[in-house]
């Protein structure tokens, strides 16, 4: 349904590119600049929010890309003038390198809900700068065919870990798949049951932050380590084995998207996307989404975030492209664009005192994201130099927990040996 | 030098236009026995090919049922429709042109002509030492190169469709070498010899009498040239700095996000791609078919 | 004049001058200034754009740049790692691994394919054609429809007609998930070792086979007498490139496992790519310098075995 819409606005959109790149006439010059936005299913969104501002006024043209490498653009020495992409580990890099402008003098950082801005920060920051401002955040948890739920009897969603096992119990005696497990795909596993598991039972953040600063004495003695920490959540991801369908591994996210679109399997560890590609599949499946409870205190519960969308400015850049770039930025940030955006794409706005995600298909992650009860994945602050998804895998097929831990702490070990030399 | 000619000198050589081949089979039985193998053989080819061409034309409904070879029906045409508004096809269509007729035209003339020269001066020692400098980097792996390139092609204002064309030359130049200098040594050189007897400079030499003998060989070149021009997605998305000016393969990438991608729509759009390519396959194969050409003048 | 002849006895004067000019000249010019004109810009251009960044991405290594922003020398850390890194080791046996086999069996393939395509078979140019296809399509294409064919069609026809072994996906599976690779890889590099096969067998002359089958000579006897070594400077070529082009490996990785199940298929070049695009640009760059020197060991042993068989290049 969204693709429907998606693949309308397209259309319309096209020419809105063509004209954004001509400069219009009268009354000074026009600044022309590039605005660097790459998630793919929302190009045609902001094809149309780019072509309204550039209608409104005629002192800033801008020109959406959709295709450069980002990085390849930092290499050359031309990074777009304003970019608005999912923000992770690898973009953080930008941050490190102090290749990203400071924004912190900008009125719209004082709007963002600090909670979400502190996410920016646990990856990387550059003597204490504010260089990325959260545009929207993504929550995950796990989703749930509410007709399924009703049929075997499971009126509420669990809120401990115990309860979560009896509904898997109720689903497996009622000979449905509980959960759908898509191993040929590692990442399916690495952001869902990994991340979901082990962010639910230790405080991931910290975790890493006392990892990297071991970092060549990471060992046996040292306050954390893999060994010492994930050895219990992966256990407990292996415990769950009972209840994934038969032969995950060979099974890839599209197979998982439509065994749970045809109401094969109760349960689905993914996220929003993924809710978009079921409703193409089978617009009718009534879904909710509710956060693993990883533990049988309730209160401990928490659910996974990611900055979907994250807009930043380089540090070099000429004065013109820096005032044409923030005349976008004011409105691109505006509270009822973000608001908009969040609403249409079932994301959460990063601003202070939000309205909730109304709807039905995520809002039940809406307290979590509010209150701050949330993390950012374990899998995600491990540097892509570091196979993680592959080595997880490995652990779900052999159910070597030892092996995984042993291997990545020594990934990180030798990644800290060469990047402290 | 020999007084006696055996054989009257080739001076019409030159002038030898390639000839259409003859049609098959000629003056001997079609080899049936063979053709059934083939034909067997062909399907490890059609099947896969039949497969792409499917998806292209089901809806995402009909993509996920059974062993994916059922028949697509209803045919969703507008899943080419799609794919044209999507990615601005008439445009990169046109970028991924430029840039894969120059590289090719380069490719031919520039590797030709240091392979030709190399293989007739193969006694000087500073020719061979020119063959091993192109061959040792064959071996170059891209990543080692690929970052520096970007800095390089952007420091002389080169981060452009031009900047690509001028890297695929030079990226494909140990190879065609190769193969051009491993095609020139079955040239008999007694047919330049005469050929400047009769006057010729060496460029007319090249011109008139070599390029003509090398068509099979460049079209080889050519085919392999195209390919890797056309459908090459690495070196435009990271030479390239203008968006505008982007190929067919980066702006496909849009289709190549994991989370959602929509392989049918992505389908119609590799298979409106291909067309160009297969253009020029039916007529390249005609010219390495030509080689029959080169029976005649012995 | 005798060559004994006293220097002051040797004519003097005007008609040694052209004699040295041109002497001068040899010197200079051994050749044609043509030839070199052909070549020397070539190189220069070569030298330019392929060498200079090579000799540059190698400087890389031994920093921790990642090609913005701020960096520093780090010696030999990134060697030091690399050489105790799993799994760049991995990558390396199973890309060695799959590079042998698949070089076999796409020279052995697109040997006999080729002798085949210029036989005497009907519809001989549609057969070529059609065997041309697979080099046409992008990678991408290629990774996707054999996914889905070994993944999901393979094992439904397997479990159909009850044939055990590939009930179940090959690519799941940590020790066969090579063999898939190995198959499409072929079956996209056959085409073009097809094509250069071909150039060559079209240079035999027609004359030449008939003469032999007029003297009795066994399909099998043409080939190994006269086919064979006729095509021997493309075999060699072929060997070279094709092994190459095969330690190279990238897209059929990672677009068919992803580099697994687990690490099984990960090959050298996307663990040296997964650096670029991931800011471990220089740890990578290390590996990719230990992975020319091996690339160009590997030439260098080729060459030699076929050097000492007697052929040339």
């Amino acid at each position: 349904m969204m693709k429907a819409v998606g693949l309308g606005a397209a259309a319309v959109a096209v020419p809105g590119l063509a004209a954004g790149c001509s400069s219009s006439g009268g009354g000074g010059a026009t600044t022309s600049i590039v605005f660097e936005e790459t998630k793919p299913e929302v190009v045609p969104y902001f094809n149309n929010l780019v072509a309204k501002f550039n209608a409104s006024q005629s002192h800033v043209a801008v020109t959406h890309d959709f295709t450069t490498n980002l990085i390849a653009a930092f290499v050359r020495g031309n990074p777009p003038a304003i970019d608005c992409d999912n923000y992770n580990l690898t973009t953080s890099i930008f941050v490190a390198r102090g290749v990203l402008a400071d924004l912190a003098s900008l009125p719209q950082a004082k709007l963002i809900n600090p909670d979400i801005q502190a996410l920016v920060n646990q990856y990387a920051s550059f003597h204490g700068e504010t260089n990325v401002l959260p545009f929207s955040v993504a929550a995950e948890g796990v989703i749930y065919n509410k007709d399924l739920f009703d049929k075997v009897g499971v009126s509420s969603v669990p809120t401990t870990w115990s309860e979560f096992l009896a509904v898997c119990e109720k689903f497996k005696s009622a000979n449905i798949t509980p959960i759908y497990q898509t191993y040929g795909d590692t990442w399916t596993t690495q952001q869902g049951l990994f991340d979901y598991t082990v962010g639910g039972m230790i405080d991931v953040a910290a975790f890493y932050k006392q990892l990297n600063s071991a970092g060549t004495s990471l060992g046996p003695d040292s306050p954390v380590s893999f060994e010492k920490d994930f050895t219990a959540p992966c256990k407990q991801m292996l415990s769950l084995a009972p209840y994934f369908n038969a032969n995950p591994i060979a099974k890839h996210y599209a197979d998982g998207n439509l065994a749970f679109a045809s109401s094969q399997a109760g349960m689905y560890m993914q996220g929003p996307w993924a809710v978009g590609q079921v409703l193409t599949i089978n617009p009718k499946l009534k879904m909710g989404t509710f956060p693993l409870p990883a533990t049988d205190d309730a209160s401990q519960t928490k659910c996974r975030v990611n900055l979907d969308l994250a807009v930043w400015l380089p540090r070099s850049q000429s004065a013109a492209q820096r005032t044409a770039a923030l005349h976008f930025l004011d409105y691109l940030m505006q509270p009822s664009v973000i608001t908009a955006y969040n609403q249409a794409n079932l994301a959460f706005s990063p601003l202070k005192n939000a309205p909730p995600q109304t709807s039905p298909l995520v809002s039940g992650l809406n307290q979590y994201v509010s209150s701050g009860r949330f993390y950012q994945g374990a899998g995600t602050y491990v540097p892509l130099t570091i196979p993680v998804g592959n080595f997880i895998q490995e652990m779900m097929l052999t159910g070597d927990v030892a092996g995984f831990t042993s291997s990545m702490d020594g990934a990180f070990k030798r990644l800290a040996i060469r990047t402290s030399a | 030098m020999a007084t006696q000619v055996t054989t009257p000198p080739p001076v019409a050589a030159p002038r030898i236009r390639a000839r259409r081949p003859r049609p098959i089979p000629e003056g001997g039985r079609v080899n049936w026995g063979l053709t059934i193998v083939i034909a067997i053989v062909s399907l490890v080819v059609l099947i896969p090919l039949y497969f792409a061409i499917a998806m292209a034309l089901k809806s995402p409904a009909q993509t996920g049922t059974g062993t994916g070879f059922n028949f697509p029906w209803p045919m969703h045409w507008g899943n080419f429709r799609a794919a044209w508004d999507l990615t601005n096809t008439p445009l990169a269509f046109s970028m991924s042109l430029l840039i894969t007729v120059i590289a090719v035209a380069g490719e031919i003339f520039v590797s030709s002509l240091a392979a030709w020269a190399i293989v007739r001066n193969w006694g000087h020692w500073q020719f061979r030492a020119t063959f091993v400098y192109l061959l040792l980097a064959l071996f170059i792996p891209f990543p080692v190169v690929a970052l520096p390139q970007v800095k390089l092609m952007a420091a002389i204002g080169l981060a452009n469709p031009f900047g690509v064309a001028i890297l695929h030359i030079m990226f494909q130049l140990a190879f065609n070498v190769l193969l051009f200098s491993a095609y020139i040594r079955s040239i008999p050189g007694e047919l330049e010899e005469s050929a400047r007897m009769d006057g010729c400079t060496t460029w007319q030499v090249y011109r008139k009498l070599v390029l003509p003998l090398l068509a099979p060989i460049a079209a080889t070149v050519g085919i392999f040239a195209f390919l890797q021009s056309w459908n090459d997605f690495m070196m435009p998305q990271l030479i390239t700095a203008n968006p505008k000016y982007q190929t067919l393969p980066v702006v496909q990438y849009l289709f190549q996000d994991q989370f959602t991608t929509n392989f049918n729509v992505a389908f119609a759009s590799y298979l409106m791609a291909l067309l160009p390519t297969l253009v020029v396959f039916l007529i390249a194969q005609r010219w390495v078919v030509s080689g029959i050409m080169r029976g005649s003048i012995k | 004049m005798s060559a004994t002849a006293l220097p002051s006895q040797r004519t003097a004067g005007v008609r040694s001058r052209p004699r040295a000019l041109s002497k001068l000249k040899k010197l200079f010019f051994p050749v044609a200034p043509a030839y070199l004109l052909m070549t020397i810009p070539a190189i220069v251009l070569f030298t330019f754009f392929i060498i200079y960044p090579t000799v540059q991405g190698m400087f890389w290594s031994f920093t921790n740049y990642v090609g913005y922003g701020n960096w520093h020398f780090i010696g030999l850390a990134n060697y030091q790692a690399a050489f105790a890194d799993p799994t760049i080791r991995d990558s390396y046996g199973f890309t060695l691994l799959f590079a042998v086999v698949a070089c076999l069996l796409t020279n052995a393939v697109a040997m006999a394919l080729a002798i085949a395509l210029n036989a005497k078979i009907k519809w001989r140019a549609g057969f070529r054609t059609i065997f041309f296809m697979p080099m046409v399509l992008s990678g991408l294409v290629v990774s996707y429809i054999f996914t889905f064919i070994i993944g999901t069609s393979v094992p439904i026809i397997a479990g159909a007609i009850h044939f055990a072994p590939l009930e179940s996906s090959i690519l799941a599976n940590q020790h066969t998930a090579w063999l898939g690779i190995v198959f499409v890889a072929s079956w996209v590099a056959i085409p073009g070792a097809i094509i250069i096969y071909l150039a060559g067998l079209v240079s035999i002359p027609n004359e030449v086979y008939e003469a032999a089958s007029i003297d009795g000579a066994s399909a099998w006897k043409q080939f190994q007498r006269m086919t064979f070594p006729l095509l021997f400077p493309f075999f060699i070529i072929n060997t070279i490139l094709t092994f190459k082009a095969f330690l190279n490996v990238y897209d059929i990785c990672v677009g068919l496992t992803g580099g697994g199940p687990g690490t099984a298929t990960t090959s050298v070049a996307q663990t040296i790519f997964s650096g670029f695009f991931t800011g471990d640009y220089a740890y990578q760059m290390a590996n990719a310098v230990i992975f020319f020197i091996i690339t160009l060991f590997f030439a260098l042993f080729q060459l030699s075995v076929i050097r000492r068989r007697g052929g040339s290049l």
